[in-house]
């Protein structure tokens, strides 16, 4: 079969690497400069090429070009197509899972999400590995088996897609506190308690959002923390916390960094959506206050300590 | 206008129920389950009250007694026999003879039920009804799709008045009549019994609960819908029993309209399916208190009902009663934008489209592989998302009256003299808590405005003259209205104010404001003890 992916960014070439790797053809539709994509993959400039090769398409854009991605992407697809996105963020309205806003933009229903522990460079230098994927339809998880499961990659499956597509979102969100944390010399343990906290917190809200409890606590949610956590540096949402405990402040360095760090956005809305519901989510009230340069550093963290 | 598809139902009526019955068989993969599950699904029923059906439960006795003697072919046999008996069961009449009597005579009955005094005055009942029955949305649209397709019609379910009043507002917009399942019990009334197997309606008989029975009603459904009978479903199963609109549907039969698509489909001639939401809005509700004595039974549990004073009975036999006092009535039917049975909207010369106003088609979703093929999997998440958009289509058109906008102030009064009581504390305070008019016309101008807000962003509708009229002569309106029907005031004038009395209906009313975030809502209260739970675990950890 022949894989469609939108994005030319790390991630859609080592999804397109993975299609490879289970004996798929995959067209990559990126209008980047793409010197270094991996070898037998086709690259396009024009979406309709996705739309008239590929009855699935992955979408692996940033979540704050989703939504002007997918209106695009819906002028070259019909209702036979299965859009899955690779979009470890919410929609900036409305918090809205990226599988709604392709819903909303495209006239394709089959939708799904894929997220998990794996890292792109894994899947590029075909190192064996676990990716997650979520659909209502049975088909759609069919499909991206088809597409990407392979000897050296393993697609784990849920019909809990909106659970999933928070899971992802926050465990994002918890690694800023993860490299914020180490750069104040806080030990492992305490990390380790603190992000139990915080991924209890996280449950509390996807499920208010309508996913299920048991998503957190699966590959999407503890497995993806697990791996980011292990790996030193390998998610710049770490490296992007880190730097914030040396007193950079966030919007300048998200401009520095050149990639784009979904919780500074994220963070202080899902607050808010906390706060509406009467969730009580003290390690994420810290993150968006660590986020957003307020309070005092020591002080925040010693009131954790106490909460 | 061509002439209704169903007027030509009695000549198809065999050939219909051949039909349904072989392609029940074609899809019995497992005779032996279905004929067990029968037999035992139906000597459960029958032997707890067999009633008149003495003789079923012996052929079902046999019937279990002697499945595992059979061969292959006896089974079949046998479960051709039941698939048969239970179509000819279901299967409809109509005569067109009988529609064109009850087309004449409907509307001087509704309008007489709506309004006797004025009909007995000489009024007039086809003036009286003008007046009380408004219909609403877009009617010529629909109209043209009757042309295209088949119409599915899933409108909101409050009363049993329901489809007498659906029935009635079809006719009089020139749209066609429509088949229905109609519970078994509204068979048992002779002459109810007469109008309605004439009229289009098929029996269901809802404590029959086997999987063949239901095969068997699928199939029916799947089959008129294949050949262009337009039908009636209630999407959300039984009355609304809160009073609310409808936010969680129940649509085992709505997802037949997917299948008549794929179906025709795979014969080369595509039926196209329109759903058409629709929301059926009273001022007032013939069965309220019964209704939302039921649902606060069931929210409850015995908790309530120990508390609950003895008139209930006494109430639900009254019931009947009241039907003939109803006075001041106003019902409001108001049709919405029409859907392919995959959520999208449909123009009004048949043609789906995504939210961006693209055309696409809905044969596209049915598609695997280049091909037409039937996923049941697949088809039950499209009727899910079809739900959704219904339940998005009856937010918006919900029409608020003033009796829902008053009782919704003084619901706001009686929590605001409570504000720790739950909502079974809150009912408990009835007869108490006095609000002095000024103040209740007050709060019923400002819930009016932000209701006027909501509808000016297409969130809601106000019903006819609410938007005009003065928060007083609402009030006014409202307190006239249940005066003259509910057997216990609502609000008692006492002085100058009001006395919060029956706070049962005044939560039933209200709770038509909930679906647009105007009312108070029991069940989001208890949305948020979930929440508190979540919270609670939060607490564990850091303690």
């Amino acid at each position: 079969m022949t894989v469609g992916i939108l994005g030319g960014g790390r991630w859609g070439f080592a999804l397109a690497r993975a299609a490879q790797m289970a004996g798929n053809r995959a067209v990559v539709c990126t209008r980047r400069d793409t010197t270094d994509r991996p070898e037998g993959v086709e690259v396009t400039g024009e979406v309709h090429v996705l739309g008239a090769r590929a009855t699935l398409i992955i979408l692996a854009v940033p979540s704050n070009v989703a939504r002007p991605v997918a209106t695009t992407l819906g002028d070259s697809t019909t209702g036979a197509h299965y859009v899955v996105h690779a979009v470890r963020g919410l929609s900036s309205e409305g918090l809205l899972p990226i599988s709604a806003v392709v819903r909303q933009e495209t006239p394709v229903k089959r939708v799904g999400a894929l997220a998990g522990p794996v890292l792109a460079h894994d899947l590029l230098e075909g190192r064996p590995s676990v990716i997650a994927v979520a659909s209502h339809y049975p088909e759609v998880i069919e499909s991206v088996k088809s597409a990407i499961a392979s000897p050296s990659l393993r697609v784990s499956a849920s019909d809990d897609i909106v659970g999933t597509e928070w899971a992802s979102a926050l465990v994002g969100a918890m690694l800023v506190g993860v490299g914020f944390a180490r750069e104040l010399g806080i030990s492992e343990p305490l990390i380790s308690g603190l992000m139990v906290r915080a991924l209890r917190e996280a449950a509390s809200m996807g499920v208010a959002a309508g996913g299920l409890e048991k998503t957190f606590y699966g590959l999407a949610g503890i497995g993806d923390l697990m791996a980011a956590m292990a790996q030193q540096d390998a998610r710049p949402e770490v490296a992007f916390g880190q730097r914030i405990a040396k007193g950079a402040r966030s919007a300048q360095l998200a401009a520095e960094m050149g990639v784009r760090i979904e919780p500074i956005d994220l963070v202080p809305r899902v607050v808010n959506f906390a706060r509406q519901r009467g969730l009580k989510t003290p390690v994420f009230e810290t993150l968006a206050a660590v986020i957003e340069g307020r309070g005092d550093v020591q002080e925040i963290t010693a009131a954790l300590m106490r909460s | 206008m061509n002439e209704p598809t169903i007027f030509r139902f009695n000549a198809e009526r065999r050939d219909i129920v051949d039909e349904v019955v072989s392609r029940v068989l074609a899809e019995a993969k497992d005779p032996l389950f279905l004929l067990n599950d029968a037999a035992y699904n139906e000597i459960k029923r029958l032997e707890a009250n067999s009633g008149d059906e003495r003789e079923l439960l012996v052929t079902f006795r046999n019937l279990a007694r002697s499945l595992g003697r059979m061969g292959d072919g006896e089974r079949q046999t046998k479960l051709e026999q039941l698939a048969r008996m239970y179509a000819w069961d279901v299967a409809g009449n109509f005569d067109p003879k009988v529609y064109r009597f009850a087309s004449k005579v409907l509307p001087s009955l509704v309008g007489g039920l709506l309004s006797p005094l004025q009909t007995l005055a000489g009024g007039g009942p086809e003036a009286s009804l003008r007046e009380h029955l408004v219909t609403q949305g877009p009617t010529g649209d629909i109209a043209r799709l009757a042309q295209i397709g088949t119409i599915v019609f899933v409108p909101t379910h409050l009363s049993n008045f329901d489809s007498v009043a659906f029935g009635y507002g079809l006719e009089r917009e020139h749209l066609p009549p429509a088949t229905y399942g109609a519970g078994k019990n509204l068979f048992t009334n002779p002459l109810l019994s007469f109008f309605m197997h004439n009229l289009g309606a098929y029996r269901v008989d809802r404590r029959i609960r086997h999987t063949l029975y239901k095969n068997v009603l699928k199939a029916y459904s799947c089959v008129l819908i294949e050949r262009g009978y337009h039908s009636l479903f209630f999407p959300g199963g039984t009355r609304s029993r809160s009073g609310g609109v409808e936010e969680k549907l129940k649509l085992g039969l709505a997802g037949t309209g997917i299948e008549a698509m794929i179906r025709t489909a795979q014969r080369g001639r595509p039926q196209k399916v329109f759903f058409v939401p629709a929301t059926l809005n009273y001022q007032l509700t013939l069965e309220a208190r019964t209704l939302i004595d039921d649902w606060l039974a069931e929210q409850g549990r015995a908790r309530y009902i120990i508390g609950d004073d003895e008139s209930t009975q006494l109430e639900r036999v009254l019931t009947l009663v009241r039907k003939l006092l109803l006075t001041e009535g106003s019902i409001v039917l108001r049709f919405c934008d029409p859907l392919d049975p995959f959520g999208n909207r449909v123009t009004s010369d048949g043609r789906s489209i995504d939210r961006r106003g693209r055309t696409v088609d809905p044969l596209s979703y049915l598609k695997r592989d280049g091909r037409i093929v039937m996923d049941s999997a697949r088809d039950a998440q499209y009727t899910r998302e079809l739900g959704e958009s219904i339940c998005e289509e009856f937010a918006k058109n919900t029409v608020l009256m003033s009796t829902h906008l008053v009782a919704g102030a003084a619901f706001e009064k009686l929590r605001a003299a409570h504000p720790k009581a739950d909502l079974f504390g809150l009912i408990r305070h009835r007869d108490e808590v006095f609000v002095p008019r000024q103040e209740m016309s007050r709060a019923v101008g400002e819930l009016r405005d932000r209701a006027a807000e909501l509808e000016d962003r297409g969130l809601i509708a106000l019903g006819p003259g609410v938007r005009k009229r003065g928060a007083t002569e609402l009030l006014d309106e409202a307190v006239r209205a249940w005066s003259g029907y509910h057997s216990f005031p609502v609000l008692t004038a006492q002085g100058d104010g009001y006395v919060l009395a029956d706070t049962k209906l005044l939560l039933y009313y209200q709770n038509r404001l909930v679906v647009s975030g105007l009312g108070f809502s029991a069940a989001r209260g208890s949305l948020a003890t979930t929440s508190g739970g979540a919270a609670r675990a939060g607490q564990e950890v850091s303690s």
